[in-house]
């Protein structure tokens, strides 16, 4: 046969059982050193592993994640009775105005990027991301940008003016100093991060798929981060406009927002919203990307609708754009336009339902083990259900223009946001943390955090329907007695601790099973797919044989003779690269090794963009020394080889036998 | 003895033009964020159209003209330079293709004048406009764009040059082939994105 | 489990109700509709929240039904079906679609709902032969100025409104610094107060009483206390109120309230408010003609007593934190006189 279709068709060859075995042996001793990672400091700043900046993310977001909830349950103290001093306005308006910021760009986003890094090369099949130097200089980025955030809200500097920083309150005039500026230089960081997380993602999830792997094949996990990826794509650069826009407004006096000289206040909302809309599902969709595969596990059938699920997650995507002016019902906005908005916010209620549905129908009589990762995926139906019920009812502009602005929408954001991705990002921590650490949770502490989770959350957040009925409007640091708000707000401070006390039971659960929890072996859950096909940690190299993938459910699904690709340098980094549509070979791709550059790129971005902040000059001292740095990128050696970690790195933490796809039994 | 069923990729190549490399994808995705944020940069000059009764202002001063069009001679001969500079462009995008090393070096080297001479037109279009970026709404709008668009004329450049070091002083390789060709890419988007904004600041105002 | 789980969604169906109603009545609740608009928007309102929980309990009994067949049995031992039977799949598929379905025709009559209630909000907005009154919103007060063709009838007073019940009252909405929403739960849905721009909204008391609202977009340090009342009462009333806000301010009648007016002439207090029939014009401030007819202060936050209004003087930030009346030391004497002249001022 031509070479070319030897790189497509399967070849069957004899090999001696012994012979076989060496060569194993000596590909995997290989595999080790090529891949081994830097250890140390020195490795923290120059390691390109995905799995390694993925649990940096992870790590990273989830400190931000309980940050986020500190804002809260001061928040929720200062709330508990009316009148109350416990805080000042000033702190108050800041720690609210922190606790979106945190929770929407420093956890939400951030983890959800992570999950897809971590995953998605194991899913496709595939030794690394497509680009990894970019992908850790996306972390750095992201984690500077935490800390400027901090570091402003620490020295009481943090910004003030609500997490969307509408003008003019955010403008020079009405919010002086640098608090507000702070704010919209962290957005750029974090933005810039997104992006990042953005391409590597799709690069990957296209290019570098295993043979085999059609796009009617690809896992729903990496459906739902490819289309997550496209939104971040098309939305970021708005809120990179609003929030630039306002930076210079504030810094060097243009006028985009100053009605005085032509500028417009609703020009921001715009602005802000046709990103703010998109961002909510960019958070929401990569969740439901992980209840499919988790519902398909315990299930124990294959998806029920998978074409219809795909294009839900497609078309949410597509519409999401579509909304952003229903968070605008009350600005002068003429009125017919504004029904376009309510016909769209009502129709993407449509996609949802539908995968709701093909997600019960999946569950349908099935013989279901109720482990922790399922009970969180049923918790996830019963509160973002409820949500997304009352984000129909925030759709109709006349409704809307009640309850806007109220404490009911802090309760319909919180439904949503955490029943639909929250529950399910504990549930895929229950399920996947057997892969990243080799140890399985405590089913009993599982238990208990569930359950304290789902009965505080509904104990905070359900009230503030009410509430927000009752006319306590978004963002009050205290409210008169006379109100009557005082018993309901007291009840959801009391849920708020059990909330906490839930998430608190989840970290002692995960301290305790790192070294006391019961092993886990390759695929404890039983699952189909390909990131269950190696160890658990995964080795450096993800798998020593790529797969060649027979079905959307490669594990179940693989015969006895499955094909692996062989071929793939052993001494040099190499991934396989595939086309797009059919997943067919097409390239033996270099995997960059460990660099520092990117570090020093993200340091100098920082200068640019922190200093950028009290003086315009940075941003051209800052792109002098990002362009050093740059230039050292691209001349420096892309150390396919490692030659830096080869002799003295960290190996795989789990080498087992060679793993190869085993069909049926695990 | 034991079969195993393989996939030999052993005899595959390590870089291929156009939609074989990841790096034309990331290449690609890159434009696609920022065409996404000049398409929102030209719908927010239209926005803010709608707040003057005379686009662009009146500038208010006794002596100045009534209607402050901002003058096409600066930036008509950036547009004229920008296009000329595709030629050679074009030329070095099939040479890299083709493999040859001598096309592409002046190639690379005649694009990086013309870019430098687009930089100063630029600076000059700048001093043409009658209003800053702080006059008013008008003023902060045309200027971002004409900024926006000179930072990513300022990338080019330097993305050319340091190319354009590796192919004279390094080897001429596949992996830089592929390099050559993408920036390219990112040349014709360039150039094809100061069209449009090139058509919206000069001309549009005067369609009335 | 099953039991456990269903004695909780009995508990938090039953606290949920019990929430419900505790708080149907009352001010300030926009289930406790006294007008036209919030009627419109209260009958809506129980639309969506009827079906909407009919969806909801339905949905969560399906999921539970589907969850019957549970087994204790760890995962590898039931083997993962591929190829499901084609009868199951396809009794499936027509279940999935008739639900999908049955979710387009109830969003869609939601939306003609929705449509028909907006457009009968708006619909009063054609005719202005009502009230007009002109809002504009400061940190952290409402500016409030009722208008007329006949000019003589046109004043400005500060965060207490009153209407006529039963009259269309039409109110033009702007801002003086940032942005700000005007909203009165029991008569009407929010609009917001944007600099730059005049929004427009109207509403209509049905029944004498008096109505409590709050600013609803977070307008900085002291959004949480810029609250204000809508006063409807019976059109002889209102005629009265609206004669007495026309006239010029009370002239000081005894010693210890002219020198109040003296106290307040010669005080920086003239730097931000206006009392008409003074020299006093400036309107930075709330206007003060006829502060004593009012029953708050301080945008809605304390009742207006000697007391408080004493208090507010000397220290506003007491009551509001940041805001931008500046403190003012006054001698005991000053601030009583003042205090009392400004008590005489109805």
């Amino acid at each position: 046969m031509s070479h070319e279709e030897a790189q497509r068709k399967p070849q069957r060859i004899e090999i001696d059982q012994e012979e076989l075995e060496a060569t194993m042996r000596r590909e995997r001793e290989e595999l080790e050193r090529t891949w081994a990672r830097p250890t140390g400091l020195r490795g923290w700043f120059t390691d390109t592993d995905h799995k390694s900046i993925a649990k940096r993310y992870i790590v990273t977001a989830f400190v931000f994640f309980i940050f986020g909830g500190i804002e809260a349950a001061l928040m929720r103290i200062q709330l508990m009775r009316p009148d109350s001093h416990f805080l000042s306005p000033d702190q108050y308006n800041q720690i609210f105005t922190v606790h979106g910021t945190t929770m929407m760009f420093l956890f939400a986003v951030p983890i959800m990027t992570a999950m897809g890094i971590y995953f998605v090369p194991l899913m496709v099949g595939a030794r690394d991301v497509a680009f990894p130097r970019v992908n850790l200089y996306g972390y750095f980025v992201y984690l500077i940008g935490g800390i400027l955030l901090y570091t402003g809200f620490l020295l009481n500097t943090g910004p003030d003016a609500g997490w969307f920083a509408y003008v003019p309150l955010s403008g020079p005039a009405y919010s002086p100093g640098k608090r507000v500026d702070i704010w919209a230089q962290m957005i750029t960081f974090t933005e810039i991060s997104a992006l990042a997380g953005a391409v590597v993602v799709i690069g990957t999830a296209f290019k570098m798929r295993a043979p085999g792997m059609t796009l009617n094949r690809l896992p729903l996990f990496v459906w739902a981060q490819v289309v997550t990826s496209f939104m971040i794509i098309f939305a970021m650069p708005s809120v990179m406009l609003a929030s630039g826009f306002l930076a210079s407004d504030r810094l060097i006096d243009t006028h985009f927002f100053n009605p005085a000289e032509g500028g417009d206040a609703i020009l921001y909302q715009h602005l802000f919203w046709f990103f703010g809309h998109p961002e909510v599902y960019i958070i929401f969709i990569p969740a439901l990307g992980f209840i499919s595969p988790i519902i398909v596990t315990f299930a124990r059938r294959k998806l029920f609708g998978y074409v219809a699920l795909v294009l839900s997650l497609i078309s949410t995507g597509f519409i999401g754009f579509g909304l952003w002016v229903h968070h605008m019902f009350a600005t002068p906005i003429p009125q017919m336009g504004q029904s376009l908005f309510t016909a769209a916010s009502m129709m993407i209620a449509i996609p949802s339902g539908v995968q709701i549905f093909c997600w019960i129908a999946t569950l349908w009589g099935g013989k279901l083990n109720i482990k922790t990762p399922l009970l969180f995926v049923l918790g996830f139906f019963a509160i973002f259900i409820l949500g997304g019920l009352t984000g129909v009812m925030l759709a109709s502009v006349p409704l809307d223009l009640q309850i806007h602005d109220t404490f009911f929408v802090v309760a319909h954001l919180h439904y949503v946001l955490i029943g639909g991705s929250v529950f399910p990002l504990f549930g895929a921590f229950y399920y996947w943390f057997p892969k990243w650490t080799g140890r399985m949770l405590s089913e009993r502490a599982g238990r208990w955090n569930f359950w304290l989770m789902f009965i505080g959350f509904n104990l905070v957040f359900f009230p503030m329907h009410q509430l927000g009925l009752n006319g306590m409007p978004r963002r009050v640091y205290t409210y008169l007695p006379e109100t009557g708000w005082g018993t309901l707000n007291m009840i959801a401070s009391l849920g708020a601790f059990i909330l906490a006390g839930g998430v608190l039971v989840f970290v002692i659960n995960v301290i305790w099973a790192r070294y006391a929890g019961a092993v886990a072996g390759d695929n404890p859950w039983a699952a189909d797919s390909l990131e269950w096909a190696t160890t658990s940690p995964p080795p450096n190299y993800n798998f020593h044989n790529l797969p060649v993938v027979q079905g959307r459910y490669p594990i179940w699904q693989a015969t006895a003779d499955a094909p692996v690709v062989r071929g793939l340098s052993t001494t040099k980094r190499e991934t396989l690269v595939t086309s797009v549509m059919d997943a067919q070979p097409e390239l033996r791709f270099d995997i960059p090794g460990p660099s520092i550059w990117p570090s020093l790129v993200a340091l100098s971005t920082a200068v640019m963009f922190i200093a950028g902040i009290f003086t315009p000059w940075a941003i051209l001292i800052g792109a002098i020394l990002a362009g050093i740095a740059l230039t050292c990128w691209f001349f420096g050696d892309p150390n396919y080889e490692n030659k830096t970690a080869r002799e003295t790195g960290e190996r795989s933490e789990h080498v087992g036998p060679a793993p190869e796809l085993r069909p049926k039994e695990v | 003895m034991s079969t195993q069923v393989v996939i030999d990729v052993s005899e595959l190549p390590h870089h291929e033009f156009d939609t074989y490399d990841p790096v034309w994808w990331g290449n690609n995705l890159l434009l696609t964020i920022e065409t996404s944020m000049f398409g929102i940069l030209i719908a927010t000059y239209f926005y803010l159209r709608q707040n003057f009764p005379e686009w662009p202002p009146p500038v208010a001063q006794l002596t100045a003209t009534l209607k402050p069009l901002p003058q096409l001679g600066y930036g008509t001969a950036n547009t004229i330079l920008l296009l000329v500079s595709c030629i050679p462009m074009v030329l070095t995008d099939i040479s890299a293709r083709r493999g040859n090393r001598g096309v592409s070096q002046i190639g690379l080297v005649v694009g990086v004048m013309c870019a430098l001479g687009a930089l100063v037109l630029r600076g000059f279009e700048f001093s043409a406009m009658y209003f800053r970026w702080d006059s008013n709404a008008y003023g902060s709008v045309v200027w971002f764009m004409l900024g926006m668009h000179m930072m990513h004329l300022a990338i080019l450049t330097v993305e050319a040059i340091l190319l354009a070091v590796w192919i004279f002083t390094r080897e001429y390789d596949m992996k830089h082939r592929v390099d050559i060709v993408t920036i390219a890419i990112y040349w014709y988007w360039v150039t094809a994105i100061w069209l449009v904004l090139y058509a919206i600041i000069y001309f549009t105002p005067r369609l009335g | 489990m099953i039991e456990t789980r269903n004695t909780t969604l009995k508990i938090c169906a039953a606290l949920s109700f019990v929430l419900c109603c505790t708080s149907c009545g009352g001010i300030h609740n926009a289930l406790n509709p006294t007008g036209p608009q919030a009627q419109n928007l209260s009958r809506l309102w129980w639309l969506f929240f009827i079906v909407c929980s009919v969806v909801f309990v339905l949905v969560m009994i399906a999921l539970l039904l589907s969850l019957r067949n549970r087994t204790g049995e760890p995962q590898v031992a039931t083997a993962p079906v591929i190829e499901p039977p084609a009868e199951q799949e396809r009794k499936r598929r027509n279940v999935v679609i008739s639900a999908v379905t049955i979710t387009v025709i109830i969003l869609f009559v939601f939306l003609i709902a929705s449509y028909s209630a907006g457009r009968s909000m708006t619909a009063e907005l054609e005719h202005k032969n009502g009230l007009n009154i002109e809002l504009t919103g400061h940190q952290w007060w409402w500016e409030v100025r009722y208008d007329d063709v006949d000019a003589s009838n046109i004043f400005t007073t500060a965060n207490e409104i009153h209407i006529p019940v039963g009259v269309p009252v039409t109110f033009s909405l702007k801002a003086a610094d940032v942005i700000h929403s005007f909203w009165v739960p029991n008569l009407a849905g929010k609009k917001d107060l944007i600099p730059g721009k005049i929004n427009t909204i109207w509403l209509q008391a049905d029944k004498p009483g008096v109505y409590r609202g709050q600013c609803a977009e977070y307008c900085g340090l002291q959004h949480a206390r810029m609250a204000l009342w809508i006063v409807a009462e019976p059109q002889e009333q209102f005629n009265a109120w609206r004669q007495n806000q026309t006239q010029t301010s009370v002239t000081p009648a005894s010693d210890s309230q002219k020198r109040g007016q003296q106290v307040f002439l010669t005080s920086t207090c003239v730097m931000c408010h206006a009392i008409n029939g003074t020299p006093a014009g400036s309107n930075i401030g709330p206007n003060l003609t006829h502060v004593a007819s009012r029953n708050m202060i301080a945008a809605a936050t304390v009742v207006n007593t000697r007391e408080h209004l004493a208090q507010w003087i000397i220290d506003s930030q007491q009551y509001k934190p940041g805001n931008k009346m500046p403190q003012n030391n006054l001698s005991d004497a000053d601030l009583q006189s003042l205090v009392e002249y400004l008590q005489s001022l109805k």
